[in-house]
């Protein structure tokens, strides 16, 4: 490929050089055929001074083609490989992009179903923290029931302690009165013999 | 303590005495007579305490008073030793000391009874022969008339109790019926 390239330059090169020397030639030649009858229009010296010129211009183009054909190659050639890459990475982009949106658009469609089922995560959790908080408010209840109920037969059993304690203060108070006003001495000679003889017989 | 220490040693002193010379009786009766002069005197106290006195003068009132309780010659030596060695102050402590040597050697235990009226001496007695049937002693009781006790006795021989009044009956009856459920 790279060869055809060069020769076709070569080609055009060449062609010019001919057209222009074809060009000085018949130029030349018209200027050679008035010499016979009338004036001649161009010089040669002139004509030589053409020539050279051509030459001279020639060689200053084929000196420039020579100089710039690899750089200006290669920078045609890079800046190609360019384009390609940007198209290949615009291409991966749009296929990154096609994927992305047929991404999307899956999860449009499962959009629904997705809230529909966080909905219904969301019911199922409020109505377990329901159920939870009757259970604990049961719970609270039937604590402060059963304390309730403590505290009531606390204060039924110190009530009756109290009475007892107080029922056996009046009683022994009215006893003490009772024994002390109808004690007599022979009660009390009795009293201590009875339990000398309880004393004594225990002992021994 | 300490002058419970002293009084034990002057009472261990007056103890083997006492059994040599067989005076039991005699120490024990002067003993405590002096004590109840001691303790119930401030003036006998002071007489035989207060250093402001000359010595001569602390022993020759002790003389006097031995001389009036008629003690004999060593029970007055005893004293004026007590006031020459400046102990005249454990004298209520020897006599308490002394008379629990006197009867312990003698096998004898003190006590009290009380009872809510005058005792006879034929219930005392018995209640003393009780007593000395617990305790294997013999008892020689003092007896105390309280009526706060209502009936009944309350013997205390050393640290034998023997409760028998009506008030504490009473008590034990209020305490079952608070007790009981």
């Amino acid at each position: 490929m790279q060869k055809r390239r060069n020769w076709q330059g070569v080609t055009i090169v060449a062609l010019t050089v001919l057209v222009v020397l074809a060009g000085a030639s018949v130029i030349y030649a018209s200027g050679a055929g008035g010499h016979g009858g009338s004036k001649s229009f161009i010089s040669p010296e002139k004509l030589k001074d053409l020539l050279w010129r051509v030459l001279n211009f020639t060689g200053l183009v084929i000196i420039l083609v020579m100089a710039l054909k690899k750089p200006l190659t290669n920078a045609l050639h890079d800046r190609r490989h360019s384009i390609v890459r940007q198209f290949e990475e615009l291409d991966i982009q749009k296929a990154e992009a096609e994927k992305k949106y047929k991404e999307y658009e899956a999860k449009i469609a499962t959009l629904d179903a997705e809230v529909k089922s966080i909905i219904e995560a969301a019911l199922a959790q409020g109505e377990s923290e329901k159920k939870r908080i009757i259970e604990e408010a049961n719970r609270a209840a039937g604590d402060i029931k059963r304390k309730a109920e403590m505290a009531v037969q606390y204060e039924v059993a110190l009530a009756t302690r109290r009475l007892r304690a107080e029922v056996a203060d009046q009683a022994v108070q009215m006893a003490e009165e009772i024994i002390s006003r109808n004690l007599l001495e022979s009660d009390q000679i009795r009293l201590v013999e009875n339990y000398l003889e309880k004393v004594g017989g225990l002992k021994q | 303590m300490r002058s419970t220490l002293i009084a034990k040693r002057y009472a261990k002193a007056l103890f083997a005495v006492g059994q040599e010379e067989n005076a039991f009786d005699e120490y024990v009766k002067i003993m405590d007579e002096m004590a109840k002069l001691y303790n119930d005197l401030p003036e006998v106290r002071d007489a035989l305490t207060n250093f402001l006195y000359p010595l001569d003068v602390r022993t020759k009132v002790m003389e006097q008073l031995v001389k009036a309780l008629g003690a004999s010659e060593i029970m007055t030596r005893f004293m004026n030793l007590l006031v020459q060695k400046k102990r005249a102050d454990v004298i209520p402590d020897i006599a308490v000391t002394f008379a629990a040597m006197v009867d312990a050697e003698r096998n004898i235990c003190r006590g009290t009874v009380v009872s809510a009226m005058p005792l006879s001496d034929d219930l005392k007695a018995k209640v003393q022969a009780t007593l000395e049937t617990i305790i294997h002693k013999k008892v020689v009781l003092t007896s105390q008339v309280d009526p706060g006790i209502i009936g009944g006795i309350v013997a205390k021989v050393g640290d034998l109790v023997l409760d028998g009044s009506i008030k504490t009956q009473l008590s034990g009856l209020k305490e079952s019926i608070k007790g009981s459920e």
